[in-house]
C-alpha cells in the first residue's frame, strides 16, 4: 500500500498484499493472481493498450521496407500501412534469478527469495500470456539452473519448477550469471535480473555493459527485506550471517547509525551503475505489492523504449 | 554426589550471561560492525549474592539427593531360619581342563558351601556327559555339621575334570529331579530351593533335552560363570574321507580345525605328531581360522613313519582339545560261497548279478567263490567264508558240511532256482519231506508285509526307502511256513505266500528267499534294493564289520565291533591296565579318554581310536540368556565375591538412610534458601525497574 502514490495507474484498492499473495502455495497460482489483478488494473488506468508486444501501423512512407506492409490492411481500406514492431512479438525475455542463501532471509513471513520467485513468475506468466519465450537461469555463487528461452506449452510450468528450488547458495556471484547470458543468448531480447545485490559490486559493472553492448534491453530489481533496510530489531544479539555463518556480537541501536548509510550507499552505487548502464533499476521491499513491480517494469519498458527505441520500423 | 557438580551450572551461567544472547540470523553482515557488549559493575556486586544463593540451593539439593545417613552399626536381624535345598553343579567337561578353571570351580563351591547354614541340605553332583553324585543328600544329612565342608572339599579335590563332552540339559534335568525327589521325601523345609551351577558355561554344552522337559516350579538357577583365564582355543574334529579319497595320490586323513567364537588368534599349525608324541612328523599345514569358524585340511600320511595314530594343533593357549587319535581302518576282506551250477556270464543267472553287486571299496573287499554242487567241497573251502548261497540240489555231503558251519554261526541263503532244489533246503534244516512248488502268477507278484523291525530290512524302514512295489516278481517257489519250525516270515508275496524267511540254526540261520534276483525271475537284481539288502545279509552273518563311526570318549563302543562276543574281549585302554570283558558283554563302556583303545578278542586284535567330542572346542561362552530360552529360569548370575561385600556395604548404607531419612532436612533447607533468592531477586529487580523509570543511569 506504500506503493499506491507514486503508481498513478493503479489504486490501493487494487492491490494485492504481499503476505496474503504468498500464503498462496502455488507459484503459478500466485503469478496468476498477479497478472490477473495486473490486467484488472490498467483497465481503470488512463495507459490503455499498451504492452510488451505493442504494435502499432503507420502510414507507408517511400523508404519502408515493403515486407513489412500489412497487406490485410490494405485490402479493407486501400492505403498502405506498416506493421511495426512485429518482431517484438516474439521477444524474448531471460529471467536472472538470485537463489543464494541470503536470499533466504525474511523478516515477515516469507523470504526475499520467495518474493523474487513470485516477481520472476508474474513476469514469465505476464509475458507468456503475450506470447513471448521466456528463459531463466537462476545461480548462486555459480549458476544452477539454465532453461532456454522458449515459448511452448510445459515450459512454462518447467520455469515455476525451477523457480521453487530453494535457496542453497552460500555465496552471491553478481557477475557469473550475467557473463553467462551474455555469452549464451546472441539474439536481442530482454533481461530481468532479480536478486538482492547484497555482494561485492566491483565487477558488475564491466559485466552489464558486456549484457547491455549485446543491445539486450536489461531491467534489475532488487529485492530487500524491510529489516535490511531499516535494521529494525529491538534486542541485541549474536548476528549471524547466512551465507558464510560468520557471527557478530550486535546491539542494533547502536549499529543502526552506522548501518543505515552504508546500505543505502550500496543501494545507490547499484543504482548508479544501472543509471549509467542505462539499465532500469527498481528497489523492491518484500511488503511491496508485486503488481507495483510489474507495473514499473512496464511502465519503465515504455518510457526507455520511447527514449531508445530507433525510429525505424525494423529491428531485426 | 555427582549432582554437586550442577553447582557449576548457575556459576557458568552468571559469567557467560552477558556474552550469550538470543542469535539472530542475517542476510548479510557485510554493512555491520561488531558493537562491544555493555557491562554493569554494579549488577555484578548484586548478582554475586544471588549466584551464592543459587549455589547453595544447588548444593543442598545434590547433598539431599545424596541420600546421606551416618554410619551406625544397625541391629543386623538375625538370619531367617529357613533352610534351604541346595544342589550344587560341577562341571567336569573336558573344557573345564583349561587354566585356572578348575581351582576357581573349587574356590566357588567352597564359597558356596560356607555360606550354607546347618540347617541347609546341600547336595554336590559333578556332570560331563553323566552326572554323578559326589556328595548326596543323604551323605549330606549323615555328616557333622562342622564336617560337611570339608567332606565336600575333599571328595573335589580328588576329583579332575574329565574327557567327557558337556551334557548341560541333562544335568540340570538330574539336580531338578533329585530336588523333587528331596521334596517328595521331607515336607518339612520351607526354604528356597537351588541350584547352583559352577560351569565355564561353554558354546558347546548340549541343553537340547531341557528342550522338552518342564522346569518344575520354585528351583531357582543360579549361575556361577567361570570366566576362562585365555580365550584363543581351537580343536580338532575328524572328518569322513572325501568321496574321492582312493583316487588321490598320496593318502590323507581329513580334519576339521575350528576355532572358538572369542578367539584372539587365527593362525595355527596342523600336522601328524611322532609316535612319541613330542613333535610334528612330516609336513606342518598352516591354517587361518577366523573366530568362531571352521577349516577342513587334509593332512597327509607321511611316508615312511610308522605307528602314526595322532593329528595334533599348535597354535593356540589350550592343549585339551589339540589331538585327534587316527586308526586308518583296515581293509577287509571277505569271502562269499556260491553253490550253483552258473557260468560267470551268464545273465540269466544269478551268479553273474552276484558277483557284480558286490564290488570293491577302500575299506572291503567281497570276493563271490562260485563251487559248482556237482564238485565235491572240501572242510577247508567252507573255513573262510561268512554267507554261503545255496540255489541247487546239493549232494548229501556238502549239505552236511554247510549245516554244520551253519550251526557254527554262519548264514546260508537259501535261494533255490527251482523246486527240485528242495531236498537241499531239508538237508541244511534236517526236516525231511519239506516240499516246495513253482507258481507263475497270472501278471506279477510284489513283495508285501515286509518286517521292517528285522536287521535285514532295517535300513529301508525310513519310508523314502520302504517301496518295494517297483519289484515285480515273475516267478517263484512256495513253501509253508508251517512246515518249518522256528520259520519267521520276513516278507511274504501279496498272494500271501512267504517270500523270505529266518530259520535260526544253531548259532546261526538260514534265509529261504522264494525268489531269485535274476531277471527270470524276478525284477530284484536291477531294483536299488539289491545290493543294500546283500549288505544287510553280509551283516548278518558276522562277516561285516560296521566301520566309520567315530567314538568320543564316554561312548560304548560295542564288541560286535571287534570279534565275536562269544569269546572274552581285553581292551587295553591308552596307558593304562587292561580289562578283560566276560564273554557275551555286549559293549565296552569305560572310553574314559582319548586315546587308541586295544581290542583283543581270541586272535584277533581291533584298535579303535577314540576322541574327545568336538563341541567341547566351542570354549566361547554360551549367550547369556541362552539357558532361559531352554526354559530354565532365568540365571541370577553371582557377581564376584569382591562386588558382592561391596554390594552387602551398600545395602546396609541404604537400610541405615531409609531409617535416618537425612535428605528430608536437606530438601527443607534448600526450599528455604530458595524463598530467600526469589525474595532477594524480586527486590533486586523491583529496584532496578525503580532505578531506569527515574531515568538513572546503571552504567
Amino acid at each position: 500500500m506504500i506503493a499506491s502514490a507514486n503508481s498513478p495507474g493503479l489504486s490501493s484498492a487494487a492491490l494485492i498484499d504481499p503476505r496474503a499473495l504468498m500464503s498462496i502455495r502455488n507459484l503459478e497460482l500466485r503469478a496468476r493472481v498477479v497478472v490477473e489483478g495486473f490486467w484488472k488494473g490498467l483497465h481503470r488506468s488512463p495507459y490503455h493498450g499498451f504492452s510488451v508486444e505493442f504494435t502499432e501501423y503507420r502510414q507507408y512512407t517511400p523508404g519502408d521496407d515493403p515486407r513489412y506492409l500489412d497487406w490485410r490492411v490494405y485490402a479493407r481500406s486501400d492505403r498502405y500501412f506498416i506493421k511495426k514492431f512485429e518482431d517484438e512479438t516474439n521477444l524474448r525475455c531471460h529471467l536472472l534469478v538470485d537463489q543464494s542463501r541470503s536470499m533466504s532471509y525474511g523478516s515477515n513471513g516469507y523470504t526475499k527469495a520467495q518474493y523474487a520467485a513470485t516477481l520472476a513468475a508474474t513476469l514469465a506468466y505476464f509475458l507468456h500470456l503475450q506470447g513471448d519465450a521466456i528463459g531463466l537461469l537462476t545461480f548462486d555463487e555459480k549458476v544452477r539452473e539454465y532453461l532456454p528461452a522458449r515459448h511452448r506449452s510445459g515450459h512454462l510450468r518447467q520455469l515455476m519448477f525451477a523457480l521453487e528450488k530453494p535457496a542453497s547458495g552460500k555465496a552471491t556471484n553478481l557477475t557469473t550469471p550475467v557473463e553467462r547470458i551474455t555469452g549464451l543468448v546472441r539474439k536481442r531480447g530482454l533481461v530481468a535480473y532479480v536478486s538482492d545485490f547484497l555482494a561485492p559490486l566491483e565487477r558488475l559493472e564491466p559485466s552489464l555493459l558486456a549484457l547491455t553492448a549485446c543491445g539486450h534491453e536489461v531491467t534489475v530489481f532488487q529485492v530487500l527485506d524491510p529489516a535490511e533496510l531499516t535494521l529494525n530489531f529491538e534486542q541485541a544479539a549474536v548476528f549471524e550471517d547466512i551465507e558464510s555463518e560468520q557471527t557478530v556480537y550486535i546491539d542494533p541501536a547502536a549499529a543502526r547509525a552506522e548501518y543505515l548509510p552504508r546500505i543505502e550507499a550500496h543501494c545507490a552505487a547499484v543504482r548508479a551503475t544501472c543509471q549509467k548502464l542505462g539499465i532500469g533499476y527498481h528497489r523492491l521491499s518484500t511488503e511491496q505489492p508485486l503488481e507495483l513491480a510489474l507495473f514499473e517494469f512496464v511502465q519503465g519498458r515504455m518510457r526507455r523504449g520511447r527514449l531508445s527505441r530507433p525510429s525505424a520500423p525494423s529491428r531485426s | 554426589m555427582l549432582g554437586a557438580l550442577a553447582v557449576a551450572g548457575p556459576l557458568i551461567f552468571h559469567l557467560i550471561r552477558r556474552t550469550t544472547r538470543e542469535r539472530t540470523v542475517f542476510s548479510s553482515l557485510m554493512f555491520l560492525r561488531p558493537t562491544p557488549p555493555r557491562l554493569t559493575h554494579r549488577s555484578r556486586l548484586e548478582h554475586i549474592l544471588l549466584l551464592l544463593l543459587r549455589c547453595l540451593a544447588l548444593a543442598l539439593l545434590a547433598l539431599g539427593f545424596a541420600r546421606p545417613f551416618l554410619r551406625k552399626t544397625a541391629p543386623t536381624d538375625a538370619v531367617s531360619g529357613e533352610a534351604r535345598r541346595i544342589v550344587v553343579l560341577v562341571d567336569v567337561s573336558a573344557s573345564m581342563r583349561r587354566a585356572g578353571l578348575w581351582a576357581e570351580a573349587r574356590n566357588r563351591v567352597e564359597a558356596v558351601l560356607r555360606k550354607a547354614t546347618p540347617g541347609d541340605q546341600v547336595a554336590v553332583f559333578t556332570y560331563g556327559r553323566q552326572v554323578s553324585p559326589l556328595v548326596s543328600f543323604e551323605e549330606w544329612k549323615a555328616a557333622l555339621a562342622g564336617e560337611r565342608t570339608g567332606l565336600v572339599l575333599s571328595r573335589l579335590a580328588a576329583t579332575t575334570p574329565g574327557w567327557t563332552g558337556t551334557h548341560l540339559g541333562n544335568a540340570l534335568i538330574s539336580a531338578a529331579e533329585a530336588l523333587a525327589d528331596a521334596d517328595g521325601e521331607k515336607k518339612g523345609i520351607t526354604g528356597p530351593r537351588q541350584i547352583v551351577l559352577v560351569s565355564d558355561l561353554q558354546a558347546g554344552s548340549a541343553l537340547d533335552s531341557l528342550q522338552a522337559y518342564d522346569w518344575p516350579k520354585g528351583i531357582e538357577l543360579e549361575v556361577q560363570a567361570l570366566p576362562a583365564r585365555n580365550t584363543t582355543n581351537a580343536g580338532l574334529q575328524l572328518v569322513a574321507e572325501s568321496p574321492d579319497a582312493d583316487r588321490q595320490a598320496t593318502p590323507a586323513v581329513r580334519v576339521r580345525v575350528s576355532n572358538a567364537g572369542d578367539s584372539t588368534r587365527e593362525q595355527f599349525r596342523v600336522g601328524w605328531a611322532r609316535p612319541d608324541g613330542t613333535d610334528f612328523a612330516g609336513a606342518v599345514i598352516d591354517v587361518y581360522v577366523p573366530p568362531g569358524q571352521g577349516r577342513v585340511v587334509a593332512v597327509p600320511v607321511p611316508a615312511g613313519i610308522p605307528g602314526l595314530q595322532k593329528i595334533m594343533l599348535r597354535g593356540d593357549d589350550e592343549d585339551f582339545d589339540n589331538s585327534v587319535y587316527v586308526m586308518p581302518p583296515e581293509k577287509q576282506k571277505l569271502s562269499v560261497l556260491y553253490l550253483g551250477a552258473d557260468a560267470a556270464d551268464d545273465i540269466h543267472q544269478p551268479l553273474y548279478f552276484l558277483q557284480r553287486a558286490l564290488p570293491d571299496n577302500p575299506h572291503l573287499t567281497v570276493r563271490v567263490v562260485p563251487h559248482s554242487p556237482a564238485a565235491e567241497l572240501s572242510p577247508a573251502e567252507v573255513q573262510d567264508p561268512k554267507l554261503f548261497f545255496v540255489t541247487e540240489a546239493l549232494p548229501p555231503a556238502t549239505a552236511a558240511l554247510l549245516r554244520e558251519q551253519m550251526l557254527a554261526g554262519k548264514t546260508v541263503v537259501f535261494a533255490p532256482k527251482t523246486a527240485e532244489a528242495a531236498t537241499a533246503l531239508g538237508q541244511l534244516l534236517g526236516i525231511s519231506g519239506l516240499g516246495l512248488e513253482n507258481v507263475q502268477p497270472s501278471n506279477y507278484a510284489m513283495l508285501a508285509e515286509i518286517d521292517f523291525q528285522h536287521p535285514l530290512f532295517a535300513p529301508f524302514a525310513d519310508p523314502r526307502f520302504s517301496d518295494f512295489t517297483k519289484i515285480h516278481v515273475w516267478k517263484y517257489r512256495r513253501v509253508s511256513a508251517a512246515a518249518i519250525p522256528g520259520a519267521r516270515v520276513l516278507s511274504k508275496f501279496d498272494s500271501g505266500d512267504p517270500a523270505l524267511l529266518e530259520i535260526p540254526a544253531g548259532k546261526g540261520r538260514l534265509l529261504a528267499l522264494m525268489t531269485g534276483w535274476n531277471p527270470d525271475d524276478s525284477q530284484l537284481a536291477v531294483s536299488s534294493k539289491f545290493v543294500p539288502l546283500l549288505y544287510s545279509m553280509l551283516e548278518l552273518g558276522g562277516g561285516l564289520i560296521e566301520q566309520g563311526t567315530q567314538i568320543m570318549v564316554g561312548d560304548p563302543v560295542p564288541l560286535s565291533a571287534t570279534g565275536p562276543t562269544t569269546e572274552p574281549t581285553v581292551v587295553r585302554p591308552p596307558g593304562g591296565a587292561a580289562v578283560t570283558l566276560p564273554a557275551g558283554t555286549a559293549s565296552f563302556t569305560q572310553t574314559l579318554q582319548p586315546g587308541i583303545y586295544e581290542f583283543t578278542t581270541g586272535q584277533r586284535t581291533t584298535r579303535l581310536a577314540v576322541n574327545l567330542d568336538p563341541a567341547e572346542s566351542r570354549t566361547a561362552p554360551l549367550p547369556e540368556d541362552q539357558l532361559e530360552r531352554y526354559g530354565a529360569p532365568g540365571p541370577q548370575a553371582v557377581p564376584e565375591p569382591v562386588q558382592a561385600a561391596r554390594r552387602e556395604a551398600l545395602l546396609q548404607g541404604a537400610e541405615a538412610e531409609s531409617r535416618q531419612k537425612l535428605w528430608r532436612w536437606f530438601l527443607g533447607a534448600t526450599l528455604a534458601v530458595l524463598l530467600i533468592e526469589s525474595a532477594l531477586a524480586g527486590w533486586t529487580a523491583r529496584r532496578q525497574a525503580r532505578t531506569v523509570n527515574t531515568g538513572g543511569l546503571t552504567s
